[in-house]
């Protein structure tokens, strides 16, 4: 019994409970936030990157490979130090809303990356009928093309939201308060290695847990052509 | 204006260059180790050893369901309070620990997923032939997998060079750290710094999301999810 109070004490963790919840309900939210952005960028990348025109498809090309060849890390640092300087250098974002700025410009290529395959992987007879139905391109685009496209890429989409939820964790680097954070906070105050570092990574693996059994749901209802694992 | 963007540059070039050979260095020192160990763990899973399976479906969820940042942490900061004098790491041998199991985890399943992709005839064929397992195995499969491995493989080493910019958290002097200690030294030109620590980690690592690419392409490959 020593041993196990002397290796964690789930006092300490019970006094701390308020600021692990803190931090993983920030996680959730940052998660969430990040995951609806890049989604809708994602498409608008997604649209460009298969355009014919060049000044479309392009520059959408060399923002995707700018950020798949660079860690996220120093794409954290680019925008936390970068965007006050493009207002002036006024600091108009906080931690918080740079972090979300900056996790949101690096998952918006992964996801454009998935729904182009997803469209590309939509039969052509769909395209040939709704033109057949008198659909302009918007119309079967958004009413025909996309939700077929979504469905076949879920479990790939599931995929990169548990990366994302994992990269939260690199906004404790620029002071951005989530489950991470509360961690780093309870070893410089109490300084209990075990105490700070388990209780996040079990609140990580439990968030993991969580994200398996929805894909494996999605996987059972849909049957789409990707997989998480 | 420029004059002095290109002083600052010059000034900070060589130690940048420094870090950058540092991260080259850790980065295939880790894909190496994390390559051993996985071809061995993921090898060993497909034999279905009961337990063994077990062990390693364990250390797979384990790694790649926590953050790296966090397994970092653990590696430096929780291991060694257990007592025991194999694992009081210092500070470099907890990156490289941390960095090489982190790579093994992905390789583990890559190599798991090759030996599961190449058709059940052709073992089913070496065993009729009187090869044993392992024979089946070493002659037979892992040649035909091999190939199979290139394309996610390449795209780990990826996610292993990226992944060492996290390793300056614990001080680790590669790229990343480099850059913030220029930082101290020139603290004017933040933005630039990371530019050029940017434009860096681009030239190291495009060559081989290129080579990734054309090798997916090329050899098609399995299907395994692969982390930014």
């Amino acid at each position: 019994m020593d041993f196990i109070a002397s290796f964690y004490n789930f006092r300490v963790v019970a006094d701390y409970l308020p600021v692990f919840a803190q931090g993983l309900w920030a996680t959730i939210w940052i998660s969430a936030v990040c995951l609806v952005l890049s989604l809708g960028f994602g498409v608008l990348l997604a649209g460009m990157r298969m355009s014919s025109n060049g000044l479309l498809w392009r520059p959408a090309a060399a923002y995707t490979q700018f950020i798949r060849a660079t860690p996220l890390l120093i794409q954290i640092y680019l925008v936390y130090y970068g965007l006050p300087l493009l207002f002036g250098g006024v600091a108009f974002l906080d931690e918080t809303m740079s972090g979300v700025v900056a996790l949101t410009l690096h998952t918006t290529p992964y996801m454009a990356e998935i729904i182009r395959a997803g469209i590309e992987s939509v039969n052509r007879g769909q395209h040939e009928a709704a033109t057949a139905l008198g659909m302009t391109r918007f119309q079967k685009m958004l009413l025909v093309i996309l939700p077929q496209a979504f469905a076949n890429v879920i479990p790939a989409l599931l995929g990169q939201t548990a990366v994302l939820i994992k990269d939260t964790s690199l906004l404790s680097i620029i002071a951005v308060f989530e489950l991470m954070s509360a961690g780093v906070m309870l070893m410089s105050e109490r300084i209990m290695p075990n105490e700070s570092f388990l209780t996040v990574a079990v609140c990580y693996l439990l968030i993991y847990a969580v994200m398996l059994v929805v894909s494996n749901v999605a996987q059972n209802r849909l049957g789409g052509a990707y997989r998480m694992r | 204006m420029l004059e002095e963007t290109i002083r600052v540059i010059l000034s900070v070039l060589p130690f940048l260059l420094d870090g950058l050979w540092q991260t080259f260095k850790i980065s295939l020192i880790a894909i190496v180790i994390g390559s051993i160990l996985g071809a061995v763990l993921g090898i060993a899973r497909s034999f279905r050893i009961p337990g063994l399976t077990g062990l390693i479906g364990l250390y797979l969820h384990l790694f790649r369901g926590s953050p790296f940042l966090v397994q970092l942490y653990v590696f430096y900061f929780v291991l060694p309070e257990l007592g025991i004098p194999l694992l009081q790491f210092d500070s470099f041998t907890a990156a490289l620990v941390a960095l090489s199991l982190y790579t093994a985890s992905y390789v583990t399943e890559i190599v798991n997923g090759a030996i599961l992709a190449v058709p059940r005839g052709q073992e089913e064929a070496a065993r009729a032939l009187g090869m044993t397992k392992l024979q089946a195995m070493r002659y037979i499969v892992l040649p035909q997998a091999l190939k199979l491995t290139v394309p996610p493989m390449s795209g780990v080493y990826v996610v292993i060079i990226k992944g060492t910019s996290i390793l300056s958290v614990i001080g680790i002097t590669e790229l990343t750290r480099q850059g913030e200690v220029a930082i101290l030294r020139t603290p004017g030109s933040i933005l630039l710094i990371y530019a050029v620590v940017a434009a860096l980690y681009f030239l190291y690592c495009y060559p081989v999301l290129r080579f990734t690419d054309w090798a997916e392409k090329r050899i098609g490959g399995v299907k395994v999810k692969l982390e930014n």
